[in-house]
């Protein structure tokens, strides 16, 4: 066996195939940026932009017209919109946790497909920032929700989940920011060096912040991004867990329960992974990929879902249980009722999707199977959606007073400003492709085995 | 002590086993004297002891599954100890009975004339009654000596060789044996903790417990590590790295548990709903709040300051100290959530409180350590042992 494809003495099979060089990584992920796009790159970003208008036309009306617009009614006060917002903040843990708790955990696996999944993070976390944004109704006084000083003397309730939230998803949206940038320059340097225009290499090098790749340099490097792995690790836990508090502290049957902070953590990661292997699949066909991100890779992200889809499967199954052992009738009505009710059908595409569609990942033939990974982390996203409605229109349009029950359906408006959020999402995702390197190359490279140079004892028989 | 460095075998023993068997017994016939001076008291010092011996050795089990499961490289050198941890849970099989038999002493769900009287406690009555009380507990039993038996046996296979296709088997069995131990360890948390309070209920509370285990099996562990090396068994093989690896997970699970023990308490806090909050209610009247401060900061605060530089998890001292510590903590977490169900007027510790930790203690380890000299101190067939053997921590 050759050195190129196993490393010495450890037996795991290699993080990059195709015998590439150092040289080779560059030409490739450069390759990406620095040539012309394919066609289907001005197709997608013409329908990425198309619905990004659709989101700003909604956003327009809505502001126009107020949240009217949208199909909340009484007792229905949250709807699609924190729908969204916990669904996109959600999908944006993946990153983070491949980041940095990855990092610290010595997985090097996670080198391939950090960058992007950090850029996802990002998108996702501004798609999810519009949103409560959107719903405080007289927009133009948003900035109420920070803590500003005013003669009014009026302050934001510090006992409000909804603050908490402001500062949590803004820590965390900093914080990721700063790690990815932290990431991106080594290979912001090597784009500086490798530009042909001035504007570029201007641009990318003052990005790159002078970066030379000195021993120094990278000393400092490896510390900051040490640092920051430690500050991001327990943003991964801290943010969701706030977004439950939402639901958790208040005193409705179906969402006062203890369980709601590990569990929505464990539901973001579940949710974030499957979008990573949807995009990665994606990402890896058309710019050819495969050496990069290999079955390997994403059959570890598999696992990653099976394991945190038990770990939400755990949770229905406890809410459940305890509300029968409570002996609350309220409790136990709002589980039986999410389950037979008139949301049953959410109810039951949330088990089917969360519960059921990863068990298919014991097997290792379709964990490994492009199609059925791919579909699956679709269906898994879907089911991600749908565990939100079931919980924020199920326990809400069903409450105390029987007489002020009612069905909740959304408007158009609803549906077009979340399939909007997608545009806003991929465009910048695409233009994330179109100007930055997808792999982190710097990374990359250092779990190549050329990088692996020091000696190795060998057993002489 | 000597220890033959080649087939990494304890030759020939101190006196740890006589001395745990000495302070086992003393411990056991002090108990059994508590049990004709308070009767009450002693079940509940009972389940405490037994609880707190039982989550280490259902921690050894996780940690032996996870480790697998996961195909982790650095902890091989530990994974034979946590396996001898985890095959005390038929030991600890044993020290149920007591329990059992206390059934109508802890529980008062198990009383006719009270569920007569007690609405709630008739809609639990499927759930929580006598029969299947038991019958869950030896079900859960079932389970983990099943589990426990059949990964040290395929593990005691391995010393001899086949040592790839018998990774592979622990691997394959580990992934399932996760939902069982997942599904066992919550409902018998639920029905030995949680049911001792019949009307309160948390859906976090077996992960609760969970977490608090794992915490004070790893703290165990690093006790037992540095054990060794004090003895000079060991040297080169379990390391300063290996220390400072177990004393992060240490770290880790100090702040997981902090994440599930406010989880629990802020939301039941926020809620403010009287069924709920009765329980820390109860653990912060009459003098039970200076031991939930105590929780807070020695079980929370303190650790987390104290393991939280590079220096103190590669440090002896302080890391005897803090394994010492976070048992120490883990005892009177299981304190706090058992007595307040005795003593809800006063905090009043007993002799009798401390002679089943000794009993059981002095039992368990000496029952650990005859395995410990029986068996290689690590997996000597283990395909990764070289490698764990060379670990760097960073």
């Amino acid at each position: 066996m050759s050195t190129t494809e196993y490393i010495i003495g450890s037996g795991e099979p290699p993080l990059v195939t195709g015998n590439h060089t150092f040289a080779s990584v560059t030409e490739h992920i450069c390759g990406i940026p620095e040539g012309k796009q394919p066609t289907w790159w001005y197709l997608a970003f013409g329908g990425a932009l198309s619905l990004l208008m659709v989101l700003a036309g909604s956003i327009g009306y809505l502001i126009w017209e107020g949240t009217g617009i949208w199909g909340l009614n009484n007792p229905v006060g949250w709807g699609w919109a924190i729908i969204n917002f916990v669904w996109w903040v959600g999908i944006g843990h993946a990153g983070t946790l491949i980041s940095a708790i990855l990092f610290l955990l010595r997985q090097r696996w996670r080198t391939s497909i950090n960058r992007f999944a950090e850029a996802m993070t990002l998108f996702a976390v501004m798609c999810a920032l519009i949103f409560p944004a959107i719903h405080v109704g007289r927009i133009w006084v948003v900035y109420w929700m920070f803590p500003l000083p005013n003669q009014m003397s009026m302050w934001p309730n510090f006992r409000s989940p909804l603050l908490w939230d402001v500062f949590a998803v803004s820590t965390y949206f900093t914080a990721s920011l700063l790690f990815w940038f932290t990431g991106l320059i080594p290979d912001l340097a090597t784009f500086r060096d490798r530009a042909r225009t001035k504007i570029k290499r201007l641009i990318f090098g003052f990005l790159a912040l002078g970066w030379r790749g000195g021993n120094r340099q990278w000393r400092h490097y490896e510390l900051a991004y040490l640092l920051l792995a430690g500050i991001s690790t327990p943003l991964v836990l801290s943010v969701h867990s706030v977004v439950s508090t939402d639901f958790a502290i208040s005193i409705i049957p179906g969402w006062h329960t203890t369980i709601f902070p590990p569990y929505f953590v464990a539901g973001a990661i579940f949710s974030g992974f499957a979008m990573v292997v949807t995009l990665s699949i994606i990402a890896r066909k058309l710019y050819h990929l495969e050496d990069f991100i290999t079955l390997n890779h994403l059959e570890k992200m598999n696992k990653i879902m099976l394991l945190t889809g038990m770990m939400v499967g755990y949770a229905y199954s406890m809410e459940f249980f305890i509300a029968w052992y409570s002996g609350n009738i309220y409790e136990q009505f709002a589980f039986i009722n999410r389950a037979t009710g008139p949301y049953a059908w959410a109810y039951w595409i949330m088990i089917s999707c969360n519960v059921l569609v990863p068990q298919l990942f014991w097997f290792k033939n379709l964990r490994r199977s492009i199609p059925v990974m791919f579909i699956a982390s679709i269906l898994i996203n879907v089911g991600m959606w749908f565990e939100r409605f079931v919980i924020v229109v199920s326990s809400l349009a069903n409450d105390f007073l029987p007489s002020s029950w009612d069905y909740y359906s959304p408007t158009i408006w609803d549906i077009l400003t979340f399939i909007g959020s997608f545009g806003l999402f991929f465009t910048l995702f695409l233009l994330f492709i179109r100007f930055l390197p997808i792999i982190a190359m710097a990374e990359v490279k250092g779990v190549m085995p050329q990088a692996k140079v020091e000696h190795t004892e060998v057993a002489h028989e | 002590m000597k220890f033959d460095a080649k087939s990494y075998r304890i030759t020939e023993d101190g006196r740890v086993g006589q001395v745990a068997l000495i302070i086992g017994i003393i411990g056991l016939v002090l108990t059994a004297t508590g049990y004709f001076v308070d009767k009450a008291q002693f079940y509940h010092s009972y389940l405490t002891a037994f609880f707190f011996w039982l989550s280490i050795a259902l921690g050894g089990l996780f940690f032996t599954m996870l480790h697998h499961l996961v195909g982790a490289k650095w902890s091989v050198v530990l994974r034979r100890l946590a396996e001898n941890i985890m095959i005390c849970i038929p030991l600890l099989a044993i020290f149920l009975i007591p329990v059992l038999f206390g059934i109508g002493e802890l529980f008062h769900w198990s009383h006719p004339e009270v569920v007569a009287q007690d609405h709630l406690l008739q809609l639990k009555a499927p759930y929580l009654n006598v029969a299947f009380f038991i019958i869950r507990a030896v079900f859960y039993f079932v389970i983990w000596v099943l589990l426990a038996r059949y990964l040290l046996r395929l593990s005691l296979a391995q010393d001899g060789g086949h040592t790839e296709s018998i990774s592979k088997r622990m691997r394959v069995a580990s992934a399932p044996s996760m939902i069982l131990f997942a599904l066992t360890i919550t409902f018998a948390s639920f029905d030995w903790l949680m049911s001792l309070d019949a009307h309160w209920y948390s859906t976090i509370f077996g992960v609760y417990v969970f977490s608090g285990s794992l915490l004070a099996m790893l703290a165990f562990l690093m006790r037992i590590v540095l054990y060794l090396d004090g003895v000079g068994t060991l040297r080169g093989i379990i390391t300063r790295e290996h220390w400072h690896d177990l004393g992060k997970l240490i770290f880790a699970f100090i702040v997981f548990w902090g994440y599930m023990a406010f989880s629990q308490y802020f939301l039941i806090w926020y809620g403010n709903i009287p069924e709920e909050t009765v329980w820390f209610l109860h653990r912060w009247e009459h003098d039970w709040q200076y031991i939930s401060l105590l929780i807070v900061f020695g079980h929370f605060v303190i650790p987390f300051f104290v393991l939280f530089p590079y220096s103190t998890k590669r440090s002896r001292p302080v890391m005897l100290v803090m394994t010492i510590w976070i048992l120490a903590m883990h005892w009177v977490d299981l304190y706090w959530i058992i007595l307040p169900n005795l003593h809800r007027e006063a905090v009043k510790f007993s002799w009798i409180d401390f002679a089943p930790m000794l009993g059981i203690g002095g039992i368990f380890i000496r029952f650990f350590w005859s395995r410990v000299r029986v068996t290689p101190l690590v997996p000597v067939g283990d395909p990764g042992l070289e490698e764990s053997k060379r670990l760097v921590s960073h």
